[in-house]
């Protein structure tokens, strides 16, 4: 059957360079697992066992203080991207659904601001932070990681509405629901996929984010853990490559676990994707 | 904020009659709009102002600006480097359209339909879990001189490899593909989106018909799936423009000035060089270039779905 | 939540307050007591040193609330707009050169004057020092750390090739010619960060009035000093000395192994190679550069990093005490055990045999101690620096082009000063 043999292309299509873009992880796992003595001399590519990761691992969390900032990172990332999906959803709710006047056009104010250079913001924002009160508050940081991930959010909630025939809308008014229940009844429940694509990629970005945690916090109860982590690899008496790959690697579990996590959010919204 | 929502225009009823919603969602429509044009308005715009009013004076960061008018602007079309920077950038665009999309997509499509279709696409999407940091670390060690990418090489016969990241303009198409590598899984999930939101009706219709798998997807699929696809090009045209964290990472813009992007030019200037007036001019150019870039690229793909 | 708690004798607190009284010449009163100070640094990396430090300090009542940024640049656009706000910084750790007289410029560092005259009347500074931290007369800041720029040598790739450690130029160039030969690669050098690394050690060694001459605008890139310099380099790059710089892997990391046999760094590559489990003195050596014109004498870089107090801050008075205490033989004593760096402190003596040689070359008669490249110079020259020196260290292109363009930025420089 044609059918069978066009999936068994596909599947080694995918496969193949799946394997390649797996590479890069391996030569990361592998190399955090290196002691001092096997790092360098070892070619980057020889697994050297799995011995030398725990150590490593031990050395970046204990020298790095990694857990300090673990607490307010996971905050950040699960407040700011769960606000701003509602935020960016609710724009594109009164764009196409609403036909807000000038939609296209507020679109564009909203959509352009992720076109600003985030590097030539921080200082402007550290200064507006500090004569606020909002710097090195939790707050305020929960608030930049959802101003930040909000056009994103509404971009694809916009197109993805579109998407959606205009009819579903009108079918609601008739039963007599407001727009405020037909957003939250209708258009957010059907939106599923999008809305948990978007969180993940907005939690990772946010995870993962160094300026904005470097520039807005500074005491330990409000700085997230990319701060230290990146302190690790300093000019100035930085840990070995070994260290900063297994910190690397702590880091990047808990945002590797959400991607799994949302293997059955996805499967799920897949069914209510087809309305 | 205020300005815009200034005399309304009438429509002429001739174009456009009973499509407009009643005028009862003229005020819930704004007020759903409200919080996201407010919180950018406050936290992306008004910074943005400050820095295009720097672009204007000479500022060292210490101190109070002063202003000089255009003056950093000329400074910064006729520095050498300039055209360098700009150059690179253009590969940064074009490349970054050609890869990540163009693989992202082609996973998603292949992937889409299969049982377990979500682990098949992991691989792709764990390179954007892993924190920057690690990830510069990995690439360095790819791409170093005697590095994994020389070694695997020389398995195959190569004994004497490019210089990956020494030589321009090879180390900015080495480091789009460390881009690459990063972002091809978030576009295969984002068409992976889109694909999901094609009814599935009119493609059996047409797989029934006894339609090709190619001829389906440019007649049937591609066509569905625009707006996601206006979401990937739109996203990867600003990202390639801004691209700053891979070349930070991995060539600081060097050897030289080979692979300074225009991202790069205004981060040096302005925190490398103190030049805070030059840095901002290049960031306001930066910014035009991209809005213009992107609302061409939107009026066009959008327009037609505004009036839906 | 970090910061170490210390039960704090009445005795010790009773003796540094003494310490405190006697270093700080306007009293302020009460204002200099026991206080948590705000600290900022872009050695991120050493927190765990300054909570050993906290743990002395803290018995005078005084302790450090450390921010550490890893990103130098990054790091100082923070430091300079925290003082548009409320939000001064009470300690914070800055570089010598032009960059500290842009704050003194602009009136932003606390004087340290007092500070200066008492730690020389006690000892507790070495002669030269006090240059870097001087502006119209006057002191700003205290030393927050030195390193000597010197030569680490791997000593089992010495010792299997039958070299001695050099003691001139010659010398060091017979022994690169030998290991070369051996196929062992003789020096490290890189393209980013230190990549004036080599031009510095050169030039200071062939011609020090150049050297210096090039910080003041009273010498140019085109003297035939810097030429020779450049050619001398260039031909050292063509020769295979260096690795390739396509080589990215740490300098420590690579000296340990072997794969390069001598790397010119500061001595704070002490600390990383204890990091890497190398041994001073068993693993490696170090070396003073020897000068490239056996006439110039001993030369050796000195690089100096500021620990500054924020002018106007909450604490400034306690921040100015804490300095002075810096200073004292306890507190770089502790330091100088917790990174197993050399002390600018000349009572206390380094727990290292390899760097104590170095300080005793630096204050021996005939050595003359210099600035490091990267802060002794004018910012836009030493930016240029960067690329220029960056795409040499990769290309070796004719030296030429380069030099007129440093010296182009350079004149343009001194005519604005003018």
């Amino acid at each position: 059957m044609g059918a069978v043999t066009a999936d068994r292309l596909r599947k080694t299509v995918l496969v193949v360079l799946g394997l390649a873009w797996l590479a890069p992880v391996y030569l990361m796992i592998v190399n955090a697992a290196k002691t001092n003595d096997q790092y360098g001399v070892l070619s980057v590519w020889s697994p050297a066992g799995l011995g030398g990761l725990w150590e490593n691992a031990v050395a970046a969390w204990t020298r790095g203080d990694l857990s300090a900032g673990m607490a307010s990172t996971g905050l950040y990332a699960v407040a700011a991207p769960a606000i701003a999906v509602v935020v960016g959803a609710a724009a594109g709710f009164a764009i196409v659904a609403l036909r807000l006047r000038h939609g296209f056009a507020w679109f564009v104010v909203i959509f352009a601001s992720t076109v600003f250079p985030m590097q030539m913001l921080l200082m402007p924002l550290f200064l507006g932070y500090v004569e606020t009160g909002l710097y090195d508050t939790r707050t305020g940081m929960i608030l930049v990681y959802t101003v930040i991930s909000v056009p994103f959010a509404a971009f694809v909630m916009r197109n993805f509405f579109a998407g959606v025939a205009h009819q579903v809308f009108e079918a609601a008014v008739m039963d007599g629901a407001s727009t405020w229940r037909i957003f939250w009844r209708i258009y957010l429940p059907m939106a599923g996929p999008a809305l948990v694509a978007i969180f993940i990629l907005q939690a990772t970005l946010i995870w993962n984010d160094l300026l904005l945690g470097l520039t807005l916090t500074q005491s330990a109860e409000t700085r997230p853990v990319m701060t230290a982590l990146s302190a690790l690899q300093s000019t100035y008496g930085g840990s070995t490559m070994p260290t900063v790959l297994a910190g690397g690697l702590i880091v990047s579990v808990p945002t590797v676990v959400l991607f799994l996590l949302a293997q059955r959010a996805f499967t799920r919204g897949l069914a209510l994707g087809q309305y | 904020m205020t300005a815009t929502v200034a005399p309304p225009r009438r429509p002429t009823s001739a174009t456009r009659p009973a499509r407009r919603p009643r005028p009862t969602y003229r005020w819930s429509a704004r007020g759903f709009a409200l919080p996201a044009v407010l919180v950018v308005a406050l936290l992306l715009y008004l910074p943005f102002v400050w820095t295009s009013y720097l672009s204007l004076t000479e500022y060292n960061g210490l101190g109070d600006p002063e202003l000089v008018g255009l003056a950093k602007y000329s400074e910064m079309l006729t520095d050498a480097g300039f055209l360098n920077s700009l150059l690179n950038t253009v590969y940064w665009v074009v490349g970054t359209l050609v890869l990540p999309v163009g693989l992202g997509l082609l996973v998603a499509v292949l992937a889409y339909g299969l049982k377990g279709s979500f682990w098949y696409r992991l691989p792709f999407l764990l390179p954007y879990a892993i924190s920057g940091v690690a990830v510069g670390v990995i690439w360095t060690f790819v791409l170093q001189t005697g590095g994994a990418l020389d070694e695997a090489l020389a398995l195959l016969g190569v004994t004497d490899p490019p210089r990956w990241l020494l030589d321009a303009p090879l180390n900015t198409f080495v480091m789009i593909g460390a881009a690459t590598w990063q972002g091809a899984g978030v576009n295969a999930l984002l068409f992976t989106i889109g694909l999901q939101s094609i009814p599935r009706e009119p493609l059996e219709a047409a797989r029934l018909d006894g339609a090709s798998g190619w001829t389906m997807f440019r007649t049937m699929t591609w066509p569905m799936l625009t707006p996601l696809t206006t979401v990937v090009v739109g996203l990867s045209i600003v990202g390639s423009l801004k691209q700053f964290d891979i070349i930070w990472a991995m060539t600081k813009g060097g050897p030289g000035v080979s692979s300074e992007t225009l991202a790069l030019t205004m981060y040096k200037e302005t925190f490398v060089n103190n030049d805070y007036g030059l840095g901002a001019a290049v960031a306001v150019f930066l910014t035009v270039v991209t809005v213009a870039a992107s609302v061409l690229y939107l009026r066009r793909q959008l327009s037609g779905a505004k009036e839906l | 939540m970090k910061r170490t708690r210390i039960l704090a004798g009445a005795t010790a607190a009773s003796l540094a307050l003494g310490l405190a009284a006697c270093s700080s010449a306007d009293d302020g009163g009460g204002e200099g007591g026991d206080a948590t100070l705000g600290f900022y640094t872009d050695k991120a990396a050493w927190e765990p040193s300054f909570d050993a430090m906290n743990e002395v300090s803290g018995a005078e009542g005084k302790t450090l609330d450390f921010t550490g940024y890893s990103d130098t640049t990054a790091y100082d656009s923070f430091i300079k707009q925290s003082f548009r706000t409320k939000k001064v910084p009470d300690l914070f750790t800055w570089h010598t050169g032009p960059s500290l007289g842009e704050l003194v410029d602009q009136n932003l560092v606390a004087e340290t004057t007092d500070l200066w005259t008492q730690a020389e009347a006690d000892g507790l500074v070495p002669e030269g020092l006090k240059d870097n931290y001087t502006y119209g007369g006057k002191q700003y800041c205290v030393p927050l750390n030195v390193a000597y720029w010197a030569v680490y040598y791997n000593k089992k790739v010495f010792a299997d090739h039958g070299i001695e450690v050099p003691t001139t130029f010659e010398e060091l160039m017979a022994a690169a010619e030998k290991l070369k030969a051996a196929d062992v690669t003789p020096f490290h050098q890189m393209n980013i960060i230190f990549e004036f690394a080599w031009f510095q050690a050169l030039l200071a060694g062939n011609a020090p009035d150049t050297y210096q001459g090039l910080q003041t605008g009273d010498a140019s890139y085109l003297d035939p000093e810097v030429v020779e310099v450049m050619d001398q380099w260039k031909q050292m790059i063509d020769d295979g000395y260096y690795n390739d710089p396509g080589v990215t892997t740490d300098p420590q990391t690579l000296l340990k192994n072997g794969d390069v046999a001598m790397a010119y760094f500061g001595t704070f590559l002490s600390g990383q190679l204890t990091e890497v489990g190398a041994k001073s003195g068993e693993d490696y050596g170090i070396f003073p550069m020897p000068s490239m014109n056996p006439a110039s004498g001993g030369q050796m870089v000195l690089e100096t990093g500021p620990l500054c107090v924020g002018k106007g801050s909450e604490n400034e008075q306690a921040a100015l005490d804490y300095s002075a205490w810096w200073m004292s033989d306890e507190a770089q004593k502790t330091w100088s055990d917790e990174r197993g760096e050399v002390s600018f402190n000349p009572h206390v003596k380094v727990d290292d045999p390899e760097q104590q040689k170095l300080v005793d070359a630096a204050t021996s008669d005939d050595t003359t101690v210099q600035q490091r490249y990267l802060e002794a110079n004018p910012l836009p020259v030493y930016t240029l620096s960067t690329e220029i020196f960056g795409d040499f260290v990769t290309n070796a292109p004719d030296p030429m082009p380069g030099l007129q363009r440093l010296q182009g930025e350079a004149d343009t420089y001194w005519a604005d000063q003018g």
